[in-house]
């Protein structure tokens, strides 16, 4: 029987354990496909299912599993084109750039004395971050040229050729103590929390703890943006305001958003809320169509 | 009604720990005694087995 919707993995954490049961809740059969799975999913043996959720942990997995759906003629979730930005901060900072999403002032940087001149743009302090990464590892705060000296020595000594380049070069924006996840459901956000945190950094893997806020106007708008940027999808939306003048920017957009330790304070169903997604889509496949 | 099934004892600190009688394979179980992750892989004589849970890559992340 094909399965209505394939729920690609790494493993199942428990957030992709809810949305399991959430999905089979509404009645709709579900393929989970682990690594050695997915020869058999990525076939031309059997009907070619209607729609693909791709919740892959390795970043370059969950874009080649989403691309080879796509070219099977499955739907995923998250399209892959969106998965692939979304993995790439330099990428978003292009996109949004180009579409005028209010986004910090980011530059990309392929050498060291690149990311000396590009500092010269941000000013200081300046933040340095991997292009491809998450939970904040790699993200560096530069608060000046003697920070500066210390990064350059440190990842020199690990990274002498530059393998690693590029980098992304970005204004740091001064926030009041935190920053807002927003969970975007299809082009709707379900939920928004503020992560917060005496460190700069406020991601909840570095020990943030996260509070429900109001969707505002401002939050909705921002969100419609990046949503029109990338696609419509299941995203987390990290967005900063400027301590000082209260304006407001897209920080990044993850396509794997967590949520299961985060629906437990706050108390909002992501799960469900994105099985109903999935579900209409799955429906809008099935319904025909005008001629 | 069975809730749930038995499983290994931790594979780091052999602590005995209860598996949702609903697993699935793939699912990762956090044993209750040191907070190791393992991960479910298949039942063998109404015993799920597990293996260590696979260490965080390079390129994981949200």
């Amino acid at each position: 029987m094909t399965p209505d919707v394939v729920l690609s993995l790494t493993m199942l954490r428990p957030d992709e354990k809810l949305l399991l049961t959430a999905l089979r809740d509404r009645d709709l059969e579900v393929q989970v496909a682990l690594q050695g799975d997915l020869a058999d999913v990525v076939s031309l043996r059997s009907e070619a299912p209607p729609l693909a959720m791709i919740r892959n942990l390795s970043h370059r997995d969950a874009v080649d599993v989403a691309r080879r759906l796509e070219c099977l003629g499955v739907r995923t979730v998250n399209r892959s084109s969106a998965i692939e930005i979304c993995n790439d901060k330099g990428l978003q900072a292009l996109v949004f750039a180009r579409n005028g999403v209010p986004h910090p002032v980011s530059c990309h940087a392929y050498s060291y004395e690149q990311v000396r001149t590009a500092i010269d743009t941000v000013g200081w302090p300046a933040v340095v971050k991997p292009v491809s990464g998450s939970w904040g590892r790699g993200v560096t705060r530069l608060l000046d040229t003697n920070c500066l000296d210390a990064w350059v020595g440190g990842r020199e000594s690990a990274d002498a050729a530059g393998k690693l380049f590029p980098v992304l070069v970005q204004e740091y924006v001064e926030k009041p103590g935190h920053d807002l996840r927003v969970i975007v459901v299809g082009r709707t956000p379900v939920v928004a929390i503020q992560r917060i945190s005496d460190d700069w950094r406020t991601n909840t893997h570095l020990g943030a703890s996260v509070a429900r806020t109001e969707i505002t106007a401002e939050v909705e708008k921002l969100c419609a943006q990046a949503v029109d940027v990338l696609g419509e999808g299941f995203y987390g939306v990290d967005l900063l305001a400027d301590k000082e003048t209260g304006e407001m920017k897209v920080l990044e957009v993850n396509a794997n958003p967590e949520f299961a330790k985060s629906s437990a304070v706050h108390g909002v169903d992501i799960a469900g809320h994105l099985a109903d997604h999935l579900a209409d889509r799955v429906r809008e496949r099935s319904e025909p169509t005008a001629a | 009604m069975t809730t749930s099934v038995s499983a290994p004892q931790c594979l780091v600190c052999d602590t005995a720990f209860e598996v949702s009688a609903d697993w699935e394979k793939g699912e990762i179980i956090e044993c209750t005694g040191c907070g190791q992750e393992h991960e479910v892989v298949e039942s063998v004589d109404a015993t799920v087995r597990v293996e260590l849970a696979p260490e965080v890559e390079e390129d994981w992340g949200e």
